[in-house]
């Protein structure tokens, strides 16, 4: 199942792209083994270059982040079913013991999309794939929150919530063309639903005076309703367009209703009273049996994100199968 | 989709009025009771987006990005209330009833295109069918044209506009059947209230304040007080009954207003934005007018079989 990134330049793409491999290395690692990652060579190079970077306290440098223009990994989750079987059979490929997802990030802006506003059609591959995506994850960077409205960043957060309104209603689009195409040849198929996720990254840089306006604390809520109206609260306010485009879904028949929400922030050096020159340094946690000299950062949310996925792994896969069937019938059509 | 023709003398409000619709919907399509939702077509949302970005940002819509609109698509939805018991299936209450779509159209230019249209020509810059085959018409009146007895209004009288807006009204009539069942809506949006020169209002012996949107007589008498002086001619077309051709529904009002910082020597004149109740900055405008206008919408394209 592909799953699309969005984020802002410096929005802190690379650094959780980073984050997150690290979190799927050690959550990949534990002893449930429930939970198995994928990733291409190029990927994974690119990835444990940042990674390699990261524990060693620096964030990924600008050259990391321009070789990327597709990144990806294959999260697998061991179906529920499948984990009550014995071992060996559990082992056996035929038993397809593991529920996938495609997560790919695209180094994609607005104007990348702009043939599909103008003619409807997407004609480069990687906008084809990026539009194919199940699951839309939004980076919203929480530095460029702010209530001073002449300030750059406020600009810049009223063009990325233009941007990001903009890509979702082409990824509601070309949805609800492919359905109505797969429903004029007589395929059966479920309402479009598109799955998005929104990570707050840069979190710690969210200042005091913005979450008292807003009437928030600095603790993220662990209850699901709660993060909810938590994050909702943020987006509302810096993203309006972009919220009301996911609520819009629905009304255009692409239902993104089940949006959820996760934070992000690393740890980093800070020297009171000063003001750090160049970019700052990554906290890294002390060695222990668990493992250590790791970055400090917000690992259970990353673990929420990677099993926020594994329901919609187990659930998506028929939808796309469904569609890819029908691509190939066409494919096979035309040739 | 019923078609809804935006007309408006120059600058007169047009891509500002789209931008403030937009914003309305924003807003309500965001809050927590999340009870209003709606989509934006593809094709609409770079120019919509662009000009509330620039709103957003203190600045009215540049030339340029005027220049970007000529029709926009919203669809939107209401949710079904007093769902009691089935309230935890709220997100599966958005039905079709409470649903819309509305295509708005938007002529430019109209005193130049009436001319090319009255010496044979077809309307330059939007699609003719569009236009005659419409369900409504939001026509804009700048109130800062409103006439002044014995004072010369520096921004121009309505006369021509006036007569540009008689013009088409004959001509949508001229081109349906007599007997049509399809009634025309014609909707009168007074833009920038707020500049308005109390002594038109005085000249019409009508109050600083209209009533409001649920007032819809007072309002009627209100407005009409205002056109009878300034649109004569189109407010005559709209209210005779020996009308052939097209049936007119009875005109709805709105009155507009958006808050803004006067121009300094350096500087535009400026919109105003205000902290909302969420904390945020939002546009200092009539809000409750464009979601009155909103539902007035819905109602139309309900009628015309949307």
């Amino acid at each position: 199942m592909p799953c699309a990134l969005l984020g802002d330049r410096a929005s802190g793409k690379t650094t959780f792209l980073g984050l997150l491999y690290s979190a799927q290395v050690k959550y990949g690692t534990g002893v449930q083994d429930d939970f198995r990652f994928h990733a291409p060579i190029g990927s994974l190079n690119l990835m444990s270059a940042v990674y390699e970077g990261m524990k060693d306290g620096r964030f990924p440098s600008a050259t990391l982040k321009e070789e990327i223009t597709e990144l990806g990994f294959i999260f697998g989750y061991l179906r529920k079913v499948v984990g009550k079987l014995p071992y060996y059979i559990r082992q056996q490929n035929w038993a397809r013991p593991f529920s996938t997802l495609r997560f790919s990030a695209y180094d994609v802006s607005g104007e990348d999309i702009e043939e599909f506003i103008e003619t409807g059609i997407a004609s480069r591959p990687l906008i084809q794939q990026l539009l194919k995506s199940v699951v839309v994850v939004v980076l919203v960077d929480c530095s460029k929150m702010t209530t001073d409205i002449d300030t750059p960043a406020y600009k810049k957060m009223l063009r990325y919530d233009s941007t990001v309104a903009k890509l979702l209603v082409a990824f509601q689009t070309y949805k609800r063309q492919e359905y109505d195409r797969l429903k004029d040849s007589g395929v059966k198929a479920d309402a479009p639903r598109i799955y998005p996720a929104f990570v707050l990254s840069k979190f710690d840089t969210l200042k005091d005076d913005v979450l008292a306006r807003l009437g928030l604390h600095r603790g993220f809520p662990e209850n699901k309703r709660a993060r909810k109206d938590y994050a909702e609260a943020l987006l509302r306010v810096f993203v309006p367009q972009t919220l009301s485009q996911i609520r819009g879904g629905k009304i255009a028949g692409v239902s993104m209703d089940k949006a959820a929400y996760f934070l992000s922030w690393v740890r980093t050096e800070q020297h009171e009273g000063m003001e750090p020159v160049g970019q700052s340094k990554i906290v890294r946690t002390g060695f222990a049996p668990e493992g250590g000299g790791e970055p400090d950062f917000s690992y259970d949310e990353y673990v929420e994100f990677i099993e926020h996925f594994r329901d919609i792994a187990h659930k998506i896969p028929d939808e796309v199968l469904e569609a890819e069937k029908f691509q190939a019938q066409a494919l096979a059509r035309a040739a | 989709m019923p078609h809804i023709v935006i007309i408006g003398d120059r600058d007169s409000g047009k891509t500002t009025f789209l931008a403030l619709l937009y914003a309305a919907q924003v807003k309500s399509g965001a809050t927590r009771a999340d009870d209003f939702r709606f989509h934006v077509d593809l094709a609409s949302m770079e120019e919509i987006s662009e000009v509330f970005q620039q709103l957003m940002s203190g600045s009215f819509p540049d030339s340029a990005a005027k220049e970007g609109i000529s029709d926009i698509n919203f669809h939107v939805g209401y949710r079904r209330s007093r769902l009691g018991i089935l309230s935890r299936r709220r997100s599966k209450a958005w039905s079709p009833d409470t649903s819309a779509s509305l295509h708005f159209v938007l002529l430019r230019n109209l005193d130049a295109e009436m001319s090319r249209f009255r010496s044979g020509s077809s309307l330059a810059n939007v699609n003719l069918r569009d236009v005659l085959e419409s369900d409504a018409m939001v026509i804009l009146v700048d109130s800062t044209r409103l006439a002044v007895v014995g004072e010369e209004n520096p921004h121009g009288t309505m006369t021509n506009y006036d007569g540009a807006v008689e013009s088409l009204l004959t001509a949508l009539q001229r081109s349906r059947a007599r007997g049509d069942p399809k009634r025309f809506h014609p909707i009168f949006l007074f833009s920038k209230f707020d500049s308005v020169n109390k002594k038109a209002l005085r000249r019409a012996k009508i109050e600083d304040v209209p009533p409001g949107v649920r007032e819809t007589n007072r309002r009627a008498a209100y407005a009409r007080a205002l056109l009878e002086t300034n649109l004569p001619k189109t407010i005559a077309k709209i209210t005779d009954r020996e009308v052939q051709g097209v049936r007119f529904a009875p005109p709805s009002y709105f009155f507009s207003r958006v808050a803004t910082e006067a121009a300094t020597e350096n500087q535009r004149d400026r919109v105003r934005l205000l902290r909302g109740d969420d904390g945020g900055w939002e546009l200092d405008y009539s809000a409750d007018e464009y979601l009155a206008l909103l539902e007035r919408l819905r109602t139309i394209a309900t009628e015309a079989g949307d």
